[in-house]
Parts: structure tokens; C-alpha cells; sequence
């Protein structure tokens, strides 16, 4: 059998050995053993056979031997015969693929590239009813054809164009129609198409809009977007489409599909962002008329938003290389229209027609400076008449926003004071009113009467717009405003929720941006001027003023300033002899802090001043009142020390490498010498008010990068700070002491020396079961070093949850208690033990701690359970602490784990919450808060069907219910207030369906029922009566709950289609 | 709405006009260090100090037990915010905004004024519609009907009702309204109750 024989009978079921039988009579050919004429003879017999199948595996025979040789093998002549003979052949299968392989070689010439196109344009039919994958090989081919000969195809002209259009004609496929897309924009583009608009036109447009939707796992990821890309593109090529693109497209928003209604949108901006603008212009007026329905009576949105889109850019084509304005320009004639259409609208600014024409003429003002004076000529002076005129405060404030609209129009079209962009040589048009506008926002702001709070803040907004517009306002001007709004500020009584303060201090905050100058003239010096000198505790409005001067404190100069000045007046108080209350400092401290929490501290040229000013002066200075050696208490209140601290942590963070290294060797001598301070650690006499010096030392410590050298050993400062923190000690003192201990061992702590932790912590557990009491110091010691080790997953961790998991079943009440308690402290994020302080915190602790701790407590409340039940009779001791005491270390865990990892473990974890919520005692209100507050992300992130699944809802709801009841007979608050909205919060995301799971309803709806039907009525029962709770809070929730039964629980669910 | 807007161009109240209930803010948090805006702004300050252990007991229970004592009875303003939420069938406007409910226009009575020891209130709505010969002022009174009888308790009598001198025919709604039978066949009706659910969507 001959090598044709073989490959004809394989190629239909194994195209690897046909190619390699290819490939091995090229090799012959190349050889010489054989060669390309006796190949091209061995076909004779096949190729004129009646039936195309057999002709069609003979060309491609060919086809595969020439593609399996080099590419530079043949010879010019051979290429042109096998060309011609693959032309003549081309409505044979593999002729395409063959001339394609072909028309790549270098000798492949223009002569033979027309011949291919003609032959490919010629036999139009055939190739048509081919398949899918050899269409695509046809329009591959001119597609290259079109990339390496364009030339040739462009000189055939309407051959080519007329050919292309025909071959492609009836094309369904969205793989092909991309290819065909493509090619076609190059003829609208490049070719004289004149003779064939419309055929070339309808060509494409018949694919407008384009419904295709991708199968499901498509592997060729061609979306529905990208054909509409390539549509778009077509139909947008050339101005001489417009005549039938336009109108076309503007009859498709008639359709009452959004979506083709968008798209049609789309192609619309399109086409109007690539015809010339001679084109735009003829047809702006019609657009307009057509699209203005669009905006005027809005469906949705974002067709509005599309609408407005198109006649901005309109307007932007239209402004282009106009210099000159006058009532001729095509510009101006398309404006026409559009503003007296607003004119109309806005004659009652507070209706709602109103508001889209501001739309309007906010997105046509602002695409050129010629477009917004167009406008401003005609629009503003009526609006400035109307204002006048009219007779009510809405009226008004309807007209002060549509002028900002305008405002902000300006902006986009002439900057604000920093914007980089080049300043236009054009003028503002607004700049004729200036005084007006001053005036008109002037009175509005300052001279309403003061419950008038909504107009009044639109005054502000509009001249905060005003204030910031590029070389509008003069400096003066801008200072007017200012001073309004301090005025505003410091002397104006609170109305409502002052949300004119609110808008004030966020305009001096902007205007700092712009005009830095202007607030640091203005507005500091007033402000300043009314921090007391100390607080009499009288007059507390100091704290105002230093919330705003942290507010508009953004601008560097501003900030530089703030805190100097506060550093000041601190140094100040701290000299005085009567200081007055610590809230004054304590404030102060907390202004800086906040700036400085806003600011990149590691390049502020001023940090060696705050390393001097604030750790060093402030530290030593803490030292010296803890000593008594200072002339006031300032600094040794703990609240004070707590923000001091704060700021000393962020200041030394930023430090650099050498300053750090200070600040280690004085973390405990708090930079005082020897006589001055005597350091707490180590010390046997150590007052509260030395202890409290701690909080300062943690902090400085949390800053310190973990490689630090501590200016003592670990084997000496573990044991001197756990003796400490298990001694009782002020709150303050001891949660500081604490964090210390956490801090030593979690960042400090090398691993070889992990050791030593351990020990103190086995030191401090109970002995034996006589001796169950511990004090509560020690619990939270042993918490804390438990979560300072198992932050960092240190070798023991399972065994220190194991000894935790032990105190809750001790027989002593009060340790059990504190101990369930503990469990929050574990996993919960601390600001000092925090990643921001270089804390060891590994990735997988918390699910470590959630995956140890689950089964160890349902496996202990399981024994309860049932050593309750069996031995009731039996005189055993009663420990009722111990089931409560699980349940809240339980909830504690809960509240400090990401839901995620709740999940898997939901049908462990169910009947355990279910059981916390039939703790009906005072006492367990937060472990019911925290059990509500975690179903409540169970019911959020997954419905109620998890619920289902573990067979629960009934009782769950029971117990909700049972939560919401509030019991005006009880003496004792069983479920106060804000359980009673969770848990009615709780049955509210019961009926709501999930947030994500976007498909749920439509499972529901194949013929499920909800499976919230069965307790319908008994919620829906319950909850009118808690419709009637004395708190208006509950029955808010309430409301928001039954709403939510009636309206998604339905009896019958097909009744909603 | 396949018809014919009745009103297309009508009077927009802005939001932040409506009337509102000031609450005091909750103190609890600011307390501390005295500001809300710190407090808020550097939220770890109040967080971080929670000690849970010592804080456990007081500090859910302390702010509530002071508060738990103070009754807060269904006023004006609660039933106003109730009902200014529902959207207008015509505009996706709420009744607040458009004005056709306002808080002047609500009332509450005790239902039985010879007995004082009576539980029973009466709530009268007057509404007002936007344009005098609104045909769907009944629609509009049927949603704020419903709405009041999903959200009140047993105990409160509902009487909506268009404010007088406002519609064309107004004596005849009201009677519609106020007829138990006449609005029991209504919410049977599919439709009907179909843009009432729509109209409540909005309610918060």
C-alpha cells in the first residue's frame, strides 16, 4: 500500500501517525529520495473521484507532506503551481489549510495571494456550508492574507470588499464572527467603501444587539462582551455609516429590553467618539431630542448615566478646535436646545424633573471650556432672577444646588488650586458673578435662621466648591468663607445633629488642602486662642476645638504647627502646681495622637524632635511623678500614661535603628537617672504610683524591633514580671503588667528558651484538686501567657488549652467563672500584642485553638448532660457552674474566631449554642449575646439551610422567640434590650435569604418548600405581641422581623412568578 | 405602570428635612476620654482596654439597667417612620419625600376615652395626595394600612384617611378605606397586593 493508501485510511481516526507518514515522505522529498511531482501524480487516481470525501483526503495529503517540510524547501515555481493547484481545488477539504501553509513561505508573491483571494471570493457558496472549524480555516486565511498582502486585497477594491462581505454572510458562529469582525473594520477603515455603505452597514448591523450567551466551561472564553466590542467597533468605523447607524441605533432604545437598550447606548458613545464631527453635528440635535427621554423620565440608572455620557461627548467633539465662541458654531446650535430645555425644567427647581436637567447640564458643562460658557451665557442669569424671585427656602436651596452642580462642572473644567493639570488660557465664565455668588451664598450660609440646617449646608457646599475652583475666588473671598465657618464653629449652639458642624469642619479640612495659608492665619489663631490654659472642669468646650484643629490639621505646615503648639501648652501644664483635671492633658495627648496616627511618621523631618519632645522629656517626666519629684499628678494618672504611651509606641517605631537601641536600654529607667527614678522591676517597695509607670514601659517595649538587646536577661525579667502581674495591682497597672509578660514571651523570647514560659505557667496552676482556688490575678496570668505561646503555636499549646479547658471544671464557683471568661482574652487582637508592634502571630493559631477546644468541651457538656440525668438521685456534689462555664469559654472562643472557620464544625457547634441560649438567668447575658452574635454570621453567610441540614430550626427558633420575650413581671432583667434585637435580628436573617448564594432562591423555587414554613405561624404569632415592647429599639427589629416572615416565607412560593 | 403617569412632575422633599427622631447619642463609649469623634476615629482605644475579665459583668448591663426602666412608648414619630419609608406606586420616591404622609398629619388616641384603663389606641394617618384627582390614592392608603397592621400591635386601632380638601374624591376613598370588607377583598386581590409588596420593599 502506498504512503497516500495509508494516510487516507488512518487520517480520519489517527492524525498523529497520519502526520508522521507526513512527515516521512518529506524527509524522502528532501532526501531526494523522492520528490514533489511524483507526490502531486501519486494523487491522479483520487482527486478527480466523484466522491468529495476521497477528494478531499487527498488534497489534504498534500497539504500535510507540504506543511511537514522546511519552510524555505520550495522553489518559487513550486509554490505557484501548488498554489494554483490548491485555487483550483479549494472547494476540496485541506485545500484552505494547504494554501494557508503557503501563502507564510517568503516566495509566496502578490500575483498568488490575488489568486487565493479570488478563488476564496469565487467560491463564496461553497465554502459558506461548510463547517464551523473549516469556516474558521477559511477566514483564518484571509485574515493572514489580510495581515501579510494587504496591498493586494486593498487594489482589488469592491472586489475584495463585496467578496468578503459575501463569504461571511449568514456566519453564526461567535469564534468565526470575531475573525470576520475584525477583518471587516479593516475594510470600513482602510478601503474606499463608498459604493457599498450600506451593504457593509447591514453586514455587520445585522448582529445588533447581540444576544449570544456562552455555553457553560466554553473553551474558547469568547464572552458576550467581546463580540459586542468588535461590533461596536465596526459599526463606529467610519462617519459614512451614520446615516444608518444612528437612527438605527436610536430606534433600538424604543426596545423594552435594558440591555439591548444599553448596548445600542454604547455603540451610540462610540460612534460618536470616532465619526468626524462634521458627522456629530448633524446628527447632535436628533440624538438629543431622542435621548433626552432617557434622562428626563430615568427607568434605571444607568441608562440615565449612558444618556448623559453621549451628550457629554457630543458636546466634546463638537468643542474641538473651537477657539472662538459665537452663536454659529455647531457647538452652540447643539446646546440650543439642551439649555432652554433645562431653563424650562428648572423654572420649579424642587420638583422632580428638576434633577435630571441639573444631570444635563452638568455633563454637557463640563466637557470643554467653551461647552461651559455656552451654558453659563444662557443659564445662570435666570437662575440667579429666579433665585430673586423665589418664594419659598426649598425653592431656593433647589437653585443654590443646581448653581454648585455648575460649580463642580467649572471644576472638572478648569481645576481646583492644586491640580497639576495646565491652567486654561480660557476664561471662567463664572467670573462675571462672582460678587453675586458671593452674596447669594454669603446670606444663605450666614444669614438663615439656624434651623434651617439642609439649606444652609448647601450654601456651604457650594461655596466650599466655589472656594476651591482654580483661580476663581480672590484669597479675601476664600478668607470670608473661612471665617464663616469658624463663626459657625466656635459660636453657633448645636441644632440637631450638628450636621452643619460636621459639613464646616470637613470644608476648612478641604479648603487646608488648597489654601493651607489662609487656615493657618484664620482659622488656628481662633482656635488656639480658646484652649484654656488648664481645665477648670467647668467648661469642657476645649475638647471641641481640639477635635476640629485634629480635623483640618491635614496640610504638613498646619500639622507641624498643631503640634508644637500642643506640645507647649502640655510642657506648660506639667509645670503648673494646680493642673486642674487630668482630661485637659489627656486630651491634648490624644489630639496628637490622632495626628500623628494620620501622618507617615518614618519621613517626618520632625521625628528626632518628637523622639526628644514626647519619649524622652514626656518619659522621664512620667519617672519623676511617680517618684514625687514633679510639681503636679498629671502624669500619674493612668489614662494620661495609657495615650502618653500610645504616642510614645507609634513615635518609636518609626525611630531609626540607633535611637531604638536608646530607647531599649531605657524601657524601664524611663531615661531618668539613678537618683531620680528607681525602675520597678527588681524592686521589693515598688508604690501604686511607680507600678504605674508600666504602662509607659509596655509601650515602649511593643515598639522596639523583636531583635532588640533588653537591658535585662529573660531568666531575670520573666520571673520578677509574673510575680508581679499575679500580685493584685490597679486595672490599669495590671492589664499593663500583663501585656508586658505577653510581650516578653511572644516577641522577645527566643525559642530555645521557651522553656522557661512553660515552667512559670505549670508554677501557676493548681496543684492538686483540695487547692482548686487560684485568684483571679493568676487566671489572667495564665491566659495571657497562654496566649502569648499560642500566638506563636509554641510546641505546647495544645497541652496549656488542655490545662485552661481543666480551671472550668474546678469545684471551686469563682474560678471556674473567671476562668470561662479568660477564653475571650485568647485569640482576641490586642492593640499591643498586634502585628503593628512586630507581635508573633502565626497564621493558623486561631483555627489551631478552635479545632482543639470544640470537641473538647462538647465532649465535656455531652458527660454533664448525662451524669446530670443518670445520677439525679445520687447525692454526687451539685457543680451547676460547670455547664455555664463551658458554654461561655465556648462563646468567648467564638467571638474572636473569622465565622469561615465555624463552619465546618456547625453540627458540633449547633446543639452547644442552642444550649447557651437556654441559660435563662441574668448572669448569662453576654454568653447569649456572643452565642446570638455568632449565629447571626452563621444565618448571614449561609441561610437557614445549614440550619436545616442539622435539623435544627424549630428549636432554634423557639429559643429566639423565646429571647425576644420581654417579661414585665420579673423582677431580674432575664433578656434585656439589645438581646432581645439580636435575637430578633437573628430571625430576621432567618427569612432573609443568603447574601451571596445567588442561586439559592432559584433551588428553593424548583418546587422546595422554605424550610421556615412549619414554624410560619408561631413566629409570625409571637412576634405581633413583641410588636408591643416597651423598648422602641426591639420593636424596630421587630417590625424589620415580621416584615421579613411575611414577605419571605410565602405559604406557597410558585404564587410569586 | 404601563399607563399614564398621573403626576410626572412632582414636589421632592429632601431627605434630610424630614422630620427625625434626635437621639442621644450613646454615651457609654465617649465617656472615657470624653469625645465621640476620638473614640470613633481611633476605635482601638475603647476596644483595646476592655478587659474581659474584670469588664464582663457591668459593661453590657450597666448602660441597659438605667435605660431597661425607661419605658418608651409608641409615639407620632415612630409611626411616621414606619410609613414615610413606603415607596409612591408612580415615582421611586418614598411618601416622606413626596410629602403624602407628614408627621403633623398623625395622630394617636386612646381608642376608648370613657375607659381610661383601656389599652387601646387608635392611630389616625391623614394623607395627602400629591395631585387632587390621584386615582391611586387608594392604593397609597391600602399600602399604609397594611403596613401599620404588619407593624403594630394587636392593641392599636388603624384609621387611614385622605386629608380633607385635598382630593377630588376624597369622601369616597375614605369610605373605601375605612370599609373592613371592602379592604379584606383587596389584599385577596393578586395584583393589587402585588404593588403594595412592592410599594413596602423600601421599608427599613
Amino acid at each position: 500500500m502506498s504512503a497516500l493508501q495509508t494516510f487516507m485510511l488512518v487520517v480520519d481516526h489517527d492524525k498523529q501517525e497520519a502526520r508522521q507518514i507526513a512527515e516521512r515522505i518529506a524527509q524522502d522529498i528532501e532526501s531526494k529520495k523522492t520528490n514533489l511531482v511524483e507526490v502531486v501524480q501519486s494523487l491522479g487516481e483520487y482527486i478527480n473521484d466523484d466522491d468529495p470525501l476521497l477528494r478531499g483526503k487527498a488534497v489534504s495529503y498534500l497539504t500535510a507532506v507540504i506543511k511537514a517540510l522546511p519552510p524555505r524547501f520550495l522553489t518559487r515555481q513550486q509554490v505557484q503551481v501548488l498554489t494554483t493547484f490548491f485555487c483550483d481545488r479549494i472547494e476540496d477539504a485541506g485545500a484552505v489549510a494547504g494554501v494557508e501553509t503557503l501563502q507564510k513561505h517568503d516566495r509566496f508573491t502578490k500575483d498568488m495571494a490575488e489568486e487565493v483571494a479570488r478563488a476564496l471570493f469565487e467560491n463564496f457558496n461553497t465554502l459558506q456550508s461548510r463547517a464551523q472549524s473549516q469556516r474558521f480555516q477559511v477566514y483564518q486565511l484571509l485574515n493572514e492574507l489580510m495581515s501579510n498582502h494587504r496591498a493586494v486585497l486593498h487594489e482589488m477594491g469592491d472586489t475584495s470588499l463585496v467578496g468578503t462581505v459575501d463569504l461571511m454572510t449568514g456566519e453564526k458562529d461567535p469564534r468565526n464572527l470575531m475573525l470576520v469582525f475584525s477583518i471587516l473594520k479593516v475594510i470600513m477603515v482602510e478601503w474606499d467603501i463608498s459604493n457599498h455603505v450600506e451593504l457593509l452597514f447591514d453586514s455587520v448591523y445585522n448582529y445588533f444587539p447581540i444576544t449570544f450567551r456562552p455555553p457553560p466551561n466554553d473553551p474558547y472564553g469568547i464572552t458576550a462582551q467581546d463580540l459586542k466590542d468588535r461590533l461596536q467597533d465596526c459599526i463606529s468605523s467610519s462617519s459614512s455609516f451614520a446615516p444608518h447607524s444612528i437612527p438605527a441605533l436610536l430606534d433600538k432604545l424604543d426596545s423594552t429590553s435594558q440591555n439591548v437598550k444599553k448596548d445600542a447606548l454604547n455603540a451610540l458613545i462610540a460612534c460618536i467618539n470616532s465619526y468626524s464631527p462634521d458627522t456629530v453635528s448633524k446628527y447632535s440635535i436628533t440624538i438629543w431630542e431622542t435621548i433626552k427621554f432617557e434622562i428626563l423620565n430615568a427607568q434605571e440608572e444607568f441608562l440615565s448615566n449612558l444618556s448623559l455620557t453621549a451628550l457629554h461627548d457630543i458636546a466634546k467633539r463638537l468643542s474641538e478646535g473651537v477657539t472662538q465662541i459665537s452663536d454659529q458654531l455647531p457647538l452652540a446650535q447643539y446646546l440650543r436646545p439642551i439649555t432652554k430645555e433645562c431653563n424650562e425644567q428648572l423654572r420649579e427647581p424642587q420638583q422632580k424633573q428638576a434633577k435630571p436637567a441639573q444631570e444635563i447640564l452638568k455633563a454637557t458643562s463640563k466637557a470643554s471650556a467653551a461647552s461651559f460658557s455656552l451654558i453659563v451665557q444662557v443659564v445662570v442669569a435666570p437662575l440667579l432672577t429666579l433665585y430673586q424671585g423665589a418664594d419659598g427656602i426649598t425653592k431656593q436651596r433647589a437653585l443654590l444646588e443646581t448653581l454648585t452642580q455648575l460649580f463642580e462642572s467649572a471644576i472638572t473644567v478648569f481645576g481646583e488650586w492644586t491640580s497639576r493639570t495646565p491652567v486654561l488660557s480660557a476664561e471662567n465664565p463664572l467670573l462675571e458673578f462672582k460678587d453675586q455668588f458671593s452674596e447669594i451664598f454669603g446670606q444663605a450660609l450666614m444669614g438663615t435662621v439656624k434651623e434651617e440646617v439642609s439649606f444652609r449646608i448647601s450654601a456651604l457646599k457650594g461655596f466650599l466648591r466655589l472656594s476651591t475652583l482654580r483661580d476663581y475666588f480672590h484669597d479675601s473671598e476664600i478668607g470670608l468663607f473661612v471665617q464663616y465657618l469658624n463663626e459657625i464653629l466656635l459660636k453657633e449652639e448645636s441644632v440637631g445633629r450638628d450636621e452643619l458642624k460636621k459639613e464646616a469642619i470637613a470644608a476648612l479640612a478641604e479648603i487646608s488642602k488648597h489654601q493651607p495659608r489662609l487656615i493657618m492665619d484664620i482659622t488656628f489663631p481662633a482656635f488656639v486662642a480658646t484652649l484654656p490654659d488648664s481645665d477648670d472642669g467647668v467648661d469642657t468646650s476645649y475638647m471641641k476645638t481640639l477635635e476640629i484643629l485634629a480635623q483640618i490639621s491635614v496640610e504638613k505646615a498646619i500639622f507641624d504647627t498643631l503640634v508644637r503648639r500642643l506640645l507647649n501648652k502640655l510642657s506648660l501644664l506639667l509645670q503648673r502646681d494646680q493642673p486642674g483635671s487630668a482630661a485637659y492633658p489627656r486630651a491634648i495627648l490624644l489630639t496628637i495622637y490622632y495626628v500623628m496616627s494620620q501622618r507617615k511618621l518614618e519621613e517626618d523631618p520632625g521625628l528626632e524632635m518628637y523622639y526628644d519632645k514626647i519619649v524622652v522629656t514626656m518619659s522621664r517626666s512620667a519617672a519623676l511623678t511617680a517618684s514625687g519629684k514633679a510639681k503636679n499628678s498629671i502624669l500619674s494618672d493612668p489614662t494620661v500614661l495609657d495615650i502618653l504611651g500610645r504616642l510614645c509606641n507609634i513615635v518609636v517605631r518609626s525611630l531609626p535603628r540607633s535611637r531604638q537601641d536608646e530607647v531599649a536600654k531605657n524601657v524601664y529607667t524611663l531615661f531618668a537617672s539613678a537618683d531620680e527614678f528607681q525602675p520597678v522591676l527588681f524592686s521589693q517597695s515598688a508604690t501604686e504610683n511607680q507600678q504605674r509607670t508600666m504602662i509607659l514601659s509596655t509601650y515602649l517595649l511593643a515598639g522596639l524591633p523583636t531583635d532588640s538587646t533588653l537591658p535585662h536577661s529573660m531568666s531575670d525579667l520573666l520571673p520578677d514580671i509574673v510575680s508581679r502581674s499575679i500580685s493584685k495591682t490597679e486595672p490599669a497597672t495590671q492589664l499593663a503588667i500583663l501585656r508586658h509578660t505577653a510581650l516578653l514571651v511572644n516577641k522577645f523570647l527566643p525559642k530555645s528558651e521557651l522553656s522557661m514560659a512553660t515552667a512559670l505557667f505549670d508554677s501557676l496552676l493548681p496543684t492538686s484538686a483540695a487547692e482548686s482556688q487560684i485568684s483571679a490575678e493568676t487566671i489572667k496570668t495564665l491566659f495571657w501567657l497562654s496566649k502569648s505561646l499560642i500566638l506563636r503555636l509554641a510546641p505546647a499549646t495544645t497541652k496549656i488549652l488542655t490545662s485552661l479547658l481543666s480551671l472550668l471544671s474546678s469545684p471551686d464557683e469563682t474560678t471556674s467563672t473567671i476562668a470561662a471568661r479568660g477564653f475571650a482574652i485568647l485569640l482576641k487582637d490586642d492593640d499591643v500584642l498586634s502585628p503593628t508592634n512586630g507581635a508573633n502571630i502565626r497564621l493558623l493559631s486561631k483555627q489551631r485553638v478552635f479545632t482543639t477546644l470544640i470537641p473538647l468541651i462538647s465532649a465535656n457538656i455531652r458527660e454533664i448532660n448525662t451524669t446530670s440525668n443518670n445520677d439525679a438521685a445520687r447525692a454526687a456534689p451539685p457543680k451547676e457552674h460547670i455547664k455555664p462555664a463551658h458554654l461561655t469559654a465556648l462563646s468567648g472562643i467564638l467571638s474572636t474566631i473569622s465565622p469561615t472557620l465555624v463552619m465546618p464544625e456547625l453540627p458540633t457547634l449547633l446543639p452547644l449554642l442552642l444550649q447557651s441560649l437556654d441559660l435563662q438567668t441574668e448572669d448569662s447575658q453576654a454568653v447569649r449575646a456572643a452565642t446570638l452574635q455568632t449565629l447571626a454570621v452563621i444565618i448571614r453567610e449561609s441561610g437557614v439551610t445549614v440550619i436545616e441540614e442539622c435539623g435544627h430550626v424549630q428549636s432554634l427558633v423557639t429559643r429566639l422567640l423565646k429571647t425576644a420575650e420581654h417579661n414585665k413581671k420579673q423582677a431580674a432583667v432575664v433578656n434585656g434590650p439589645r438581646l432581645r434585637v439580636d435575637a430578633l435580628r437573628c430571625l430576621f436573617l432567618l427569612a432573609q435569604a443568603p447574601t451571596d448564594a445567588g442561586d439559592a432562591p432559584a433551588v428553593a423555587k424548583a418546587g422546595k418548600l422554605s424550610p421556615l414554613l412549619p414554624v410560619r405561624n408561631q413566629v409570625l404569632r409571637s412576634l405581633r405581641f413583641v410588636l408591643d415592647d416597651p423598648k422602641r429599639d426591639v420593636r424596630k427589629a421587630a417590625v424589620d422581623a415580621r416584615g421579613a416572615w411575611l414577605r419571605g416565607v410565602d405559604e406557597a412560593p410558585e404564587d410569586e412568578d | 405602570m404601563a399607563s399614564e403617569m398621573q403626576n410626572s412632575n412632582p414636589t421632592i422633599l429632601n431627605t434630610a428635612d424630614l422630620p427625625t427622631r434626635l437621639r442621644p447619642s450613646v454615651s457609654s463609649k465617649s465617656s472615657t476620654y470624653g469625645s465621640e469623634f476620638f473614640a470613633s476615629a481611633l476605635p482601638s482605644l475603647t476596644d483595646g482596654a476592655l478587659d474581659p475579665i474584670s469588664d464582663y459583668s457591668e459593661s453590657p448591663s450597666d448602660s441597659e439597667s438605667d435605660g431597661e426602666l425607661m419605658e418608651e412608648p409608641i409615639d407620632e414619630q415612630e409611626i411616621y417612620d414606619l410609613i414615610s419609608t413606603i415607596n409612591d406606586p408612580e415615582h421611586p420616591i418614598s411618601l416622606g419625600a413626596l410629602a403624602v404622609v407628614s408627621l403633623p398629619d398623625i395622630a394617636i388616641k386612646p381608642a376608648l376615652p370613657d375607659v381610661p384603663e383601656s389599652l387601646l389606641q387608635t392611630v389616625t394617618v391623614l394623607i395627602t395626595p400629591t395631585i387632587t384627582h390621584c386615582s391611586l390614592a387608594t392604593v397609597i392608603g391600602l399600602g399604609v394600612r397594611v403596613r401599620l397592621e404588619q407593624s403594630l400591635p394587636p392593641r392599636f386601632r388603624v384609621d387611614v384617611q385622605i386629608k380633607e380638601g385635598t382630593h377630588s374624591t376624597a369622601d369616597e376613598v375614605n369610605k373605601q378605606l375605612a370599609d373592613k370588607e371592602r379592604v379584606a377583598a383587596a389584599l385577596e386581590n393578586g395584583t393589587l397586593m402585588g404593588v403594595i409588596a412592592k410599594m413596602l420593599e423600601t421599608c427599613q
